[in-house]
């Protein structure tokens, strides 16, 4: 390039990123959630709008919502971490307290004193999720144990007779939907309603009655159940069938042949090219494609920031949210742009409704939507020979929007039957029905209950590997994630394109074996540290058991570390939605993963650590794994006495330094970052858990945004100046860098030869290739963060099974 | 092959290697190797660490930071030795090769001297001068009993030269001018007759000179994949330098929230570092890649570029002569066949008394073929038909026929188009039957030779080219190695096809030219491929200077010789086969160490990370599988002992045998791989039994 041209390069990318921002503004912010809110409001107006439950005439709440209850003659739900005062929904939150701290043991100790001092001679063992605080702080539900162990206190209390209220439990209990997905529980806001009505006489108790009370509260089956099993085989079946399919529809849509949606998008595609003045036939060099995306990316950030800053101007602010701060905003709008979602802010309590659409849902389809380019370009630098053309940017954004934009219609539509709200509503503020004091004393009465159109961002949250929750809590807050069939839908949205995107691959560059081999090379790194992270959570907390809590899994309790996870989801699936989400750098959570016990957190942690190639973020997680398949092939090629070379591509000095480097910045950044972060105040004073616990919270941050995953360590309170912009940095580094790498990359693969197939070559979707890939991969990791590992979560661990945990 | 000095008396080998090994500490040249460079400033950190703990501020014992300091310049002392001893063996064989040309005597020719042809220069045409003085394209002189002092190319005279000095052959050659055999290498003798030579390449420029200048470090050049390999190990280095430089930070932490406990002592930190960095292959990098170009040495074979070396590994297409590489030099008979009802053994009698004079391969063949299978020797042809005189008529040109006359009696034999027009001056016709059996001939491939007896034809010589034994199996093995033999010959295309197809060869290209060579090496390169060839001739220049591997045969043209990347001294063509060999054995040598230093990783975490972080997190304990009492010397005692441990290998290279890549993968994997992981466990635990066993 001459001098300067490469401002003026800059500038004319200016032009098309400017129009396509606008349109896809419109398209993915305005339209969409308005077509999603219009098709919620006529198919499903009572779930749309927050299942509120009307009772004579009144509405006195919401079924998802739970409500805070502590006089003895009510059944008293999950413990609640909100402030100031329990079930508070204007702030979800969980009690992000580690399984090690001696806060949680005292927490839960205490609780299991006031159940027992509030039932005289009740001895029996009390169900985990009575004494452990929820994800959301909002959890409706608790588990049959649970509502079984309050009988005689209730019984006693309203003098009435304990079958009549165990009837009521019965009559209460949700079985598992379509007979498989959750566990049976309790709504311990009916309950409550229904123990009033019979206590008044509204309902009465029939004559033969069938009773759960004489079943044993703890079943021997440990851990898993088998229905749990089969939801287990039902991901895969979803994901095999989907992977063909939807691989080749993919395929189809980069590469502009027709699909289902030709008719539709054709025109379209063709009029915005022309108004933006490119065509699928013009492509890029990699330095032009760069230069798109960077303008692009910039421009994304600056108009998030913007309008959080002026969206008390804006409309659809029902609850008048004022301007957010500076840096905040600045760390959001980075956090959204490069796809990692880092919730800094809590979205009920900070962002207006219009704020969630035109600026996070937008950025939220084109920052996965960026990501599906540079993987789309980097298999077109592999694919093709002796050219420096890797794609037009701006097309093949677009059609990642055209891949995106159905499925998040056809999601968004499933949660919302669900019960995930969609509603430019304002909040409903409900009476409580027990009303409670807050940290203050002052008793509180009613409960406002935030609504606004949370489905269509949250598909696309799911879908992009985003992963900012339209609230706090994220997919943990009931009006996100309402039950466990959305819940099963949310983790299969996650999955989805990362997992098919492999066969795009294999199918785009010739091959879709190899394609395939790299999906099960995902899946060996990925089922284990599930089975960890599964085994772990479902062991429970030793440090309960001698309290008296019992945290045996069975048909009537979940069981289980239940601290941080909600009665729905139980605990298996929030173990898995937990690895899913660390393993696609989406960050959505449906659980407080630093309640995690030890081994969990290391499974999350270890995840994002492998370079979220597992299956990595949408485009990004198969790049990175192209990243790394470069480096194994490499030694594998000098194992075999050859210039090494992938795909025909023999890989030279310069693919290797970039690759070389690729692979070094996340460890680069996750590693300083923790160490500044711990070597000063405003890095430390954030930590909420002590010991090795709270080295994990900072080592867990900075590698969640180094990797652009966004979840988090909740119990670090990142909203501060330090955290802001350091984690900003890290964000962006952590995004652009390894991505326009990857475009120089696929630049230089571009321009190479391809070597003909031989028996010299290596073959590269053969069990010894995936074995080897596993092996680089793990090696890697494993070799850049055990150290740091054996003083965060591996001290912990290790700490707890050797018994010093007793001794707190 | 000749045994240089220095391999009879490794004692001064090894000795010279310790004391480079020390001379290389420098960190000017340490520098180049930045693996080994950041172990040499960790050992210098920790031995002033040392020097502090000595005067009693230390932090740590000082007896523990020595140990320590001391291990760590054995590792770089040991990488070093690895170098040195690979560059010395390297040394010692390319010296014995310049020995011969050293000192010698040129015989200048004076700069008006005007070449005469077949006269020999006088006394005062020229002088005698040292021949380190002698420059391109000076003319000198040599005379029987005279070394050759440089490279060169024959001017003017024929000569018999010795030159077994490089190439071990004890038979001379005929060198002279023109033609493909005029150039001449310095350091050979010339045993009769004379010849003026041109000097071809200044002292010092020679191809041995390149070699030895790759060997010796100055010029020594990385090669791509040594480059990329290089990129990835300092990627590592940089990782565990973040890895352990955050730790302490990590571990201060730790401390201060656990409340007790030791910081991690910078001394631990550096061993940690080192223990990680790929120590074993970034040591023994170096080595590897000399130790390849030794190899090559050994089997007489120089090259100008360690790039050429790596390229041979790659290479997917070789171009291979038919003749003398495929097949046995020249044609053979193989069977005589008579026709129009003649005699066969009278057939025999009169092709042995037509090929007796004939002192081609091929009239050699018929003699002995004739011995084998009628029992029919010269001197009995001789003894009967003594009284008669023999005239023997030489091949011509002009006739293409060659025989002898006895007597009134006339045999001649040709080829059949030849004979056949002999045949008709004489008066008689082809017969349909010599068409016949002609055409039979050739038609598989052979080459049909009439002999004619006073003008009339008695039967046909089949000569036919003879396959080298075990060449099919040479190239079933290269085939599954990926590799694809291409069989070239001036030959016509159905000739070509036969023994293409008896050779077992995957391609071959017929009628070849100088130009359709270039060609097909073009179009192979075209399609990604990289092609290795032999050639000899001044017109195969063009090809070799294309192919990606070119190596010449030492009695090739200059030309030849100066578009080569390589130069075969035993002019062996069939040793294109174990150039790739020792390409492939380069870099899996290269890629086998690597994984091996990486998996040893995992092992030395176990060892030294229990051990840093004790007394901060005391269930670290559990970590500590190896139940080791000294974990972190006996960590970077391993780390420094293997390198030596794997020098003879370094040096040897991988155990190759032609195999698939994935079988090739998959044994090195498991090998180095899977044994890099387990092999430090076990390592590690010795030492540290040891160190207990001696009280430490």
């Amino acid at each position: 390039m001459q001098p300067g041209s490469v401002p003026s390069a800059f500038r004319t990318q200016i032009r098309p990123a400017l129009i396509i921002f606008l349109l896809v503004t419109v398209v993915t912010g305005l339209l969409y959630p308005v077509l999603i809110t219009g098709i919620a409001e006529v198919a499903f107006p009572d779930q749309a709008n927050g299942n509120l439950i009307t009772h004579d005439g009144s509405v006195v709440g919401s079924a998802l919502i739970g409500q805070p209850f502590s006089s003895p003659g009510y059944f008293w739900g999950r413990p609640s971490a909100t402030t100031p005062y329990p079930y508070n929904p204007e702030h979800s939150t969980g009690s992000n307290l580690g399984p090690t701290n001696p806060e949680l043991i005292n927490a839960v100790s205490a609780r299991v004193t006031a159940l027992r001092a509030a039932d005289q001679g009740n001895n029996l063992p009390v169900p985990v999720d009575l004494v452990t605080s929820s994800a959301s702080g909002l959890d409706p539900d608790i588990s049959i144990a649970a509502a079984q162990y309050q009988i005689s206190r209730v019984a006693k209390t309203r003098n009435m007779s304990e079958t009549d209220i165990a009837w009521l439990i019965d009559q209460n209990t949700q079985t598992p939907q379509f007979w498989l997905f959750g566990e049976a529980q309790v709504n311990v806001l009916s309950l409550n309603l229904a123990l009033d009505d019979l206590a008044a006489h509204r309902i009465s108790v029939p004559a033969h009655k069938t009773s759960l009370i004489e079943q044993e509260i703890s079943s021997p089956i440990p851990g898993i159940s088998e229905k749990d099993g089969f939801q287990f085989i039902l991901y895969a079946v979803f994901l095999i069938l989907f992977l063909v399919p939807f691989g080749r529809f993919m395929a189809k849509v980069y590469t502009g042949e027709h699909t289902i949606l030709t008719p539709v998008t054709a025109p379209v595609e063709r009029w915005m090219y022309r108004v933006i003045g490119t065509s699928p036939d013009e492509e890029m060099d990699w330095k032009t494609f760069g230069i798109a995306l960077i303008v692009f990316n910039i421009l994304g950030i600056i108009a998030v920031f913007l309008v959080q800053q002026v969206q008390h101007l804006l409309p659809l602010n029902p609850s008048g949210f004022g301007p957010v701060p500076w840096d905040l905003s600045l760390n959001t709008a980075i956090s959204f742009a490069t796809n990692t979602n880092w919730q800094a802010y809590a979205g009920e309590t900070t962002l207006s409704y219009l704020t969630q659409m035109i600026a996070l849902t937008v950025q939220n389809f084109v920052s996965a939507a960026t990501g599906m380019s540079v993987l789309i370009a980097l298999i077109y630098g592999l694919s093709r020979k002796s050219t420096d053309k890797i794609g037009n940017f701006w097309v093949l954004l677009t059609r990642s929007i055209i891949v995106l934009l159905p499925i998040c219609l056809i999601i968004s539509v499933i949660l919302v039957s669900q019960g995930t709200i969609q509603t430019f509503n304002g909040p409903v503020t409900v009476p409580l029905l027990d009303p409670v004091k807050d940290s203050n004393g002052t008793l509180i009465t009613t409960q406002t209950i935030p609504l606004g159109p949370a489905a269509s961002q949250v598909a696309i949250k799911l879908l992009g590997t985003n992963g900012g929750g339209f609230f706090n809590t994220n997919s943990a807050h009931p009006f996100e994630n309402p039950t466990p069939f959305s819940n099963f839908i949310e983790i299969l949205a996650i999955l989805l394109i990362p997992v098919c995107l492999c066969y795009t691959y294999g199918k785009m560059v010739g091959s879709a074996r190899k394609g395939i081999a790299i999906l099960i090379a995902m899946t060996i790194i990925f089922v284990p540290l599930l089975g960890l992270a599964i085994w772990s959570e479902t062991g429970g907390n030793p440090a309960f058991t001698p309290l008296g809590v019992n945290q045996t899994a069975g048909a009537l309790q979940p069981g289980g570390n239940m601290e941080g996870k909600e009665v729905r989801f139980g605990v298996p699936f929030a173990s898995m939605f937990s690895i899913v989400t660390t393993a696609t750098s989406c960050g959505a959570v449906n659980s407080m993963h630093d309640s995690f016990m030890p081994p969990g957190g290391f499974a999350q942690m270890l995840m994002m650590q492998f370079g979220e190639v597992v299956f990595g973020g949408v485009g990004s997680g198969l790049y990175g794994m192209l990243v790394f398949i470069i480096i194994a092939m490499f030694i594998a090629g000098l194992m075999v006495g050859r210039t090494p070379e992938y795909l025909g591509k023999k890989i030279e000095p310069r693919e290797m330094k970039i690759a070389t480097i690729i692979i070094i910045i996340p460890i680069v950044l996750i590693l300083s970052g923790t160490a500044v972060a711990v070597l000063s105040d405003a890095g430390k004073s954030a930590v909420l858990n002590p010991g090795a616990h709270g080295f994990s919270e900072i080592l867990y941050a900075f590698t969640s945004v180094s990797q652009n995953n966004g979840s988090a360590f909740a119990g670090l309170s990142v909203n501060s100046l330090f955290y802001n912009i350091i984690t900003s940095v890290m964000m962006v580094i952590g995004r652009y860098a390894p991505a326009i790498l990857t475009l120089a990359l696929a630049g230089a693969f571009a321009l190479k030869k391809i070597v003909p197939v031989s028996e010299g070559t290596l073959h590269d979707h053969r069990p010894l290739f995936i074995i080897w890939l596993v092996f680089v991969i793990v090696i890697v990791g494993a070799l850049s963060f055990l150290p740091v590992l054996a003083l965060g979560p591996v001290a912990e661990y290790l700490h707890i099974i050797s018994g010093g945990l007793f001794h707190v | 092959m000749s045994d240089p000095d220095a391999r009879k008396n490794p004692v001064s080998l090894y000795k010279r290697a310790i004391i480079d090994a020390f001379l290389k500490l420098d960190p000017r040249l340490m520098a180049k190797n930045v693996v080994m460079f950041v172990v040499e400033i960790g050992s210098t950190i920790t031995t002033i660490l040392w020097l502090q703990a000595l005067s009693g501020q230390g932090e740590a014992p000082a007896a523990f930071i020595g140990a320590i300091s001391i291990w760590l310049w054995f590792t770089v002392i040991f990488a070093n030795f690895a170098e040195a001893l690979a560059e010395g063996r390297g040394k010692a064989q390319a010296e014995s090769l310049r020995k011969m040309r050293q000192d010698t005597e040129a015989k200048k020719l004076k700069d008006d001297y005007r070449i005469v042809k077949n006269r020999m220069p006088e006394n005062s045409d020229y002088a005698t001068i040292p021949s380190s003085n002698l420059r391109r394209s000076d003319l000198y002189y040599v005379r029987s009993g005279d070394t050759i002092p440089l490279d060169g190319e024959i001017v003017e005279g024929v000569a018999s030269v010795n030159e077994s000095a490089i190439t071990g052959e004890s038979a001379p050659v005929i060198r002279e001018s023109g033609g493909d055999r005029s150039a001449v290498t310095g350091g050979t003798a010339i045993l009769s007759d004379w010849l003026i030579i041109r000097v071809t390449a200044n002292p010092g420029e020679g191809f041995l000179d390149h070699m030895i200048s790759l060997i010796e470090g100055a010029k020594r050049q990385k090669t791509p994949n040594e480059i990329a390999l290089n990129v990835l190990l300092i990627g590592l280095t940089a990782i565990f330098i973040v890895v352990c430089a955050t730790l302490w930070a990590f571990s201060y932490y730790s401390v201060e929230t656990a409340g007790f406990g030791q910081v991690i002592t910078v001394t631990t930190l550096i061993a940690l570092l080192v223990c990680l960095a790929p120590t074993t292959i970034g040591g023994l990098l170096s080595a590897i890649g000399i130790a390849g170009m030794d190899r090559l040495i050994r089997r007489n074979v120089i090259t100008t570029s360690g790039r050429a070396i790596e390229a041979a590994g790659d290479v997917d297409v070789l171009l291979l002569d038919k003749t003398g590489t495929i097949t046995l030099g020249n044609r053979q008979a193989v069977e005589l066949i008579p026709v129009d009802g003649n005699d066969i053994n009278q057939l025999a009698e009169t092709a042995q008394l037509a090929s007796l004079a004939d002192e081609t391969p091929e009239g050699r063949s018929i003699v002995v073929l004739i011995k084998e299978l009628y029992g029919l020797r010269g001197r009995n042809v001789g003894a009967n038909e003594q009284d008669m005189e023999m005239q023997f008529i030489p091949f011509s040109s002009h006739t293409r026929m060659s025989g002898v006359n006895i007597g009134p009696v006339s045999i001649r034999k040709g080829a059949a188009d030849a004979i056949a027009h002999y045949m008709e001056e004489e008066g008689n016709s082809v017969s349909p039957d010599l068409k016949v059996k002609v055409a039979a001939i050739s038609g598989s491939g052979g080459t049909p030779l009439v002999v004619a007896k006073n003008g009339k034809a008695l039967g046909v010589i089949h000569l036919k080219d003879v396959v080298k034994g075990g060449i099919k199996e040479r190239f079933s093995q290269l085939r599954r190695m990926g590799i694809k033999t291409v069989m070239i010959t001036g030959d016509n295309r159905l000739t070509a096809a036969t023994i293409a197809a008896e050779a077992g060869v995957d391609d071959f290209l017929a009628e070849a030219t100088p130009e359709s060579k270039l060609r097909m090496i073009r179009e192979y390169q075209a399609g990604g491929r990289m092609v290795a060839m032999t050639g000899d001739g001044t017109n195969d220049a063009p090809a070799l200077a294309q192919a990606d591997v070119a190596v010449a045969m030492n009695t090739g043209t200059q030309p030849a010789r100066e578009a080569a990347n390589m130069i075969d001294l035993d002019s062996n063509p069939t040793k294109l086969i174990e150039i790739v060999e020792i390409g492939k054995q380069l870099l899996m040598t290269r890629g086998a160490l690597t994984t091996f230093s990486i998996a040893n990783d995992l092992a030395k975490y176990f060892a030294i990370i229990p051990a840093a972080f004790i007394t901060t997190y005391p269930a670290l304990a559990a970590l500590n599988v190896l139940g080791l009492h000294n974990a972190i010397l006996s960590a970077v005692i391993f780390n420094a002992i293997i390198i030596v441990l794997l020098i003879p290998l370094a040096l040897r290279g991988v155990k190759y045998k032609p195999m698939t890549a994935e079988e090739a993968l998959r044994n090195n994997v498991i090998m180095y791989g899977i044994g890099g992981i387990i092999a430090p466990f076990i390592g590690i635990k010795i030492i540290d039994l040891l160190l207990v066993l001696m009280g430490v």
